[in-house]
């Protein structure tokens, strides 16, 4: 028997050889660092329990609408479902993601400057650009999994009560579907790029994110005051309500009424809501792109 | 071969205020001690080389590649170690230097595997899933080193890799720092420890005021061309053989150095020696420090 009881192995330092990725490579990293910093996964456990329990109150209203919609299909075959369909789900949802993103973006963005993570960033093979790709893109996809999957839990529980048939039913309301991923791309550009331009400017992530909920929550009573002033061209200062227009955009695309939002009492066409939220989400990314051009 | 480091003309400024004038450097492959004093612009020329900043005027050069031209080019062959942190407080270790050098473009399972290997390599194997708001200053250099050299970079900017570090801690950091080589990796060592660069490089770059002050070897740029013989007794006859010779000394009480010479110096103490039989006690060439030459006490010739 060997009188050896352990041998250390210095292996040195290995030169790699291997496939390199490339920028798409450093980019797709990005996402899904991103993706596991919005939801905490591989964090601290209290780094999970504000996004999933946001994720949970986001699941709870669709699974509720479901349910309800079968109580209702087996106690009153005849009654209409007071609670509605995704558009009220969206109305609720809305705000989830407004409270959601007001936690994700700035600590995507604020601890890779407070942490001097930048630095690491700027000796990879990547542009400025490449950087705001990889965290637009991480708070695009956890905003719109926020958005889709509830709306999903819907349109599948729904078709499964439908008494034409489950297939029938999933092929007929595909124009549902292709309305929740228009609406989808309203809220997720309307509600994630003013919370992503916060978060590029300020220094903490506490006061980002109480920032960002004071612009957005603040900006339909400030919409609301101009709708009441008698001004000449008080009118245009609706149109400063963050808040509303993903949801203009959403009664425009789903026939609901519009009858009670500032912007369409003034007489602003729906669109109008639609061309704004494109505006903010480009001048977000090109404000972006100045900010993190002089440290990357 | 193809200098590491190039730059001509190279200027910089922030405004009115200028961080590098008329560089003009060529560099070879090594490792590098970049000195200079507090504004002398060595982050400026750090952050030149990574394609942060354009320069003002001039142009620079990363192994062969300029990267206001070719930024992904240079940025694939290089790793930073920046003076400040650079760690994310909530990430551990392993997940981190993964992480870093999947940014490199290295796929992920490979990533991983390498992140292991270079955490084993600095020391921090057994701290590996520590998060790295919890690490000492010694462990956070350790891990700021790992994240520049996970991606095999051919070449590195380690900007202050020993400060905050205590001596044991900073000596490790030393030791990992002249292995560098090899590995076949280049580094580019920023500091103001000129002892540190004395210690781990082999090549020098002195700025001041944003100029080029000395640019060469290091063994070069220490040595000072003068030679000092110590005898046990009789100091007088040796420099009055050593004057008859044609030889050009100073006296410092029982030290005699030879400031110049018609042959070799060394020659010249050997016959001295040989013609008045006095026993010697030493003989050598006298080098300086680059603490010396960067405050001008030392003897240095351009």
């Amino acid at each position: 028997m060997s009188d050896r009881t352990g041998v250390v192995f210095d292996l040195g330092y290995k030169p790699y050889e291997g496939e390199r990725l490339g920028r798409s490579g450093a980019i797709r990293a990005m996402v899904k660092d991103g993706l596991r910093r919005s939801f905490g996964i591989r964090r601290k456990a209290r780094k999970k329990i504000y996004p999933w329990s946001m994720v949970g109150l986001a699941l709870l209203p669709a699974i509720v609408f479901v349910g309800l919609a079968f109580a209702i299909g087996t106690l009153a075959p005849d009654a209409e479902s007071p609670w509605g369909g995704h558009p009220q789900y969206i109305g609720l949802v809305g705000t989830i993601i407004i409270l959601f993103v007001a936690s994700a973006a700035p600590n995507l963005l604020i601890p890779d400057r407070e942490d001097g993570v930048l630095a690491v960033y700027s000796s990879r093979p990547m542009t400025a650009w490449d950087y705001i790709l990889g965290r637009v893109g991480a708070l695009a996809g956890v905003a719109s999994a926020f958005f889709l999957i509830g709306n999903l839990i819907m349109y599948i529980g729904f078709a499964a009560l439908d008494d034409d048939g489950f297939a029938s039913a999933l092929i007929g309301n595909l124009d549902d579907l292709a309305k929740v991923l228009l609406t989808m791309a309203a809220y997720v550009v309307g509600y994630g790029a003013p919370a992503l331009l916060v978060s590029t400017y300020a220094k903490r992530v506490g006061p980002a994110a109480g920032t960002y909920l004071a612009i957005v929550f603040l900006s339909a009573p400030f919409a609301e005051m101009f709708r009441a002033l008698d001004v000449p061209g008080s009118r245009y200062g609706t149109l400063i309500s963050v808040l509303q227009h993903p949801e203009v955009v959403r009664n425009w695309v789903f026939g609901e009424s519009q009858s009670d939002t500032p912007l369409i009492a003034v007489g602003f066409e729906p669109w109008v809501s639609a061309v704004i939220i494109a505006v903010i989400g480009v001048g977000t990314m090109y404000l972006m792109a100045r900010r993190y051009r002089r440290e990357l | 071969m193809t200098a590491a480091l190039a730059a001509r003309n190279l200027g910089h400024a922030y405004g009115d205020v200028v961080a590098l004038h008329g560089l003009d450097l060529e560099v070879p492959p090594g490792r590098i001690g970049l000195v200079g004093a507090n504004g002398a612009g060595k982050t400026t020329l750090i952050k030149i080389l990574l394609g942060i900043l354009d320069p003002t005027v001039g142009n620079v050069e990363v192994l062969g590649a300029d990267p206001a031209q070719d930024l992904i080019t240079v940025r694939s062959r290089i790793g930073y170690m920046p003076e400040g942190e650079c760690l994310p407080k909530d990430q551990t270790a392993a997940d981190f230097i993964s992480y870093a050098a999947e940014l490199a473009g290295v796929p992920p399972r490979e990533s991983r595997q390498r992140a292991s290997d270079i955490l084993t390599l600095v020391g921090l194997h057994e701290e590996r899933f520590r998060y790295l708001g919890d690490f000492s200053t010694g462990m956070k250099q350790r891990a700021m080193l790992a994240q520049a050299i996970v991606h095999d970079p051919e070449m590195v900017f380690l900007d202050e890799p020993t400060a905050g570090l205590d001596p044991a801690g900073r000596e490790e950091m030393l030791e990992l720092i002249s292995r560098l080589g090899e590995f076949g990796i280049n580094a580019l060592v920023s500091s103001h420890v000129l002892p540190d660069i004395e210690q781990t490089c082999d090549w020098v770059v002195m700025l001041d005021g944003g100029q080029v002050l000395r640019n060469g070897p290091l063994t070069g740029l220490t040595e000072t061309g003068v030679v000092e013989v110590e005898v046990v007794d009789g100091i007088e006859l040796l420099a009055a053989e050593l004057q008859r010779m044609g030889v050009e000394i100073e006296e410092h009480g029982e030290l005699l150095t030879i400031t110049s010479s018609p042959g070799d110096p060394f020659l010249a103490a050997r016959d001295a020696l040989a013609t008045t039989g006095l026993a010697l006690r030493r003989l050598g060439s006298r080098s300086t420090t680059l603490e010396d030459i960067f405050l001008g006490e030392g003897t240095f010739d351009e």
